[in-house]
């Protein structure tokens, strides 16, 4: 199960029931794939940095979900040719995710270790730590 | 930008850009001692959806500043290219921006 990530974009003067009815049909191309819609964040209005067919604001609309790599491909194609939908842009979210959490850990168990807060200044801020600094971590 | 005076052409003597020195027609070219954001605040997510992060790191063009101005460090600024690039795929971002 892969976890992606829509962001898309609505023709401004688009009614509401339209763009609800719309999500509802995306999201039963992901459900009818197998997989299971995370979570629907509507932005709303916002202004966009460039004219996308003589519009120049849109209904932003940010979806996440997991699913195959087939289902996506149908969704894609769903918002290829509605008419509704300006623009889209699906990225793959779960390696992304799984990279932050092991990032939070690690910051975590760092923190943990070292009693002195976490942005001390200058060297010797912890003479007793045997442990080696990790090497994506800059020494100032 | 500015005609650059006491500056060498040859290709040996490296610019570090962003340097105020360089100003002063002085031959001597030292380095700034530059910190990269994203290492200093611990900030390990770059996304293309925090606008307001991304257009700190963007011209008034909409050009993306190089690493030797903004003092990012490598990986960083090849995460935050690409989070650019993908802002201005989503019309989050301009491509050019007018002054």
């Amino acid at each position: 199960m892969r976890i992606y990530e829509e962001l898309f974009i609505v023709k401004p003067d688009a009614p509401e029931e339209e763009i609800d009815a719309f999500i509802e049909q995306i999201k039963q191309v992901i459900v009818d794939g197998g997989g299971s819609v995370d979570k629907i964040d509507k932005w709303g209005l916002r202004k966009l940095a460039y004219r996308l067919s003589k519009h120049s604001d849109g209904y932003f609309i940010l979806m996440q979900f997991s699913t195959g790599p087939d289902a996506v491909l149908e969704v894609e194609r769903r918002l290829r040719v509605s008419d509704l939908v300006l623009k889209f842009l699906t990225v793959r979210i779960d390696e992304k995710l799984k990279w932050l959490e092991k990032r939070k850990k690690i910051r975590e168990k760092r923190a943990r270790r070292k009693p002195a807060p976490v942005h001390a200044t200058g060297t010797g801020a912890a003479p007793g730590e045997p442990v080696a600094e990790a090497p994506g971590e800059r020494t100032e | 930008m500015a005609e650059m005076r006491g500056r060498p052409v040859s290709a040996s003597q490296r610019p570090t850009g962003g340097d105020k020195a360089v100003m002063t027609q002085k031959k001597q070219y030292f380095r700034r001692k530059k910190i990269c954001r994203f290492c200093v605040d611990k900030i390990d997510d770059v996304n293309y959806k925090d606008v307001k992060l991304l257009s700190s790191f963007v011209s008034d063009r909409g050009k993306i500043t190089p690493r030797r101005i903004s003092g990012v460090c490598a990986v960083h600024q090849r995460r935050l290219s690409d989070a650019v690039k993908q802002a201005r795929n989503i019309a989050l971002l301009p491509f050019a921006a007018e002054i």
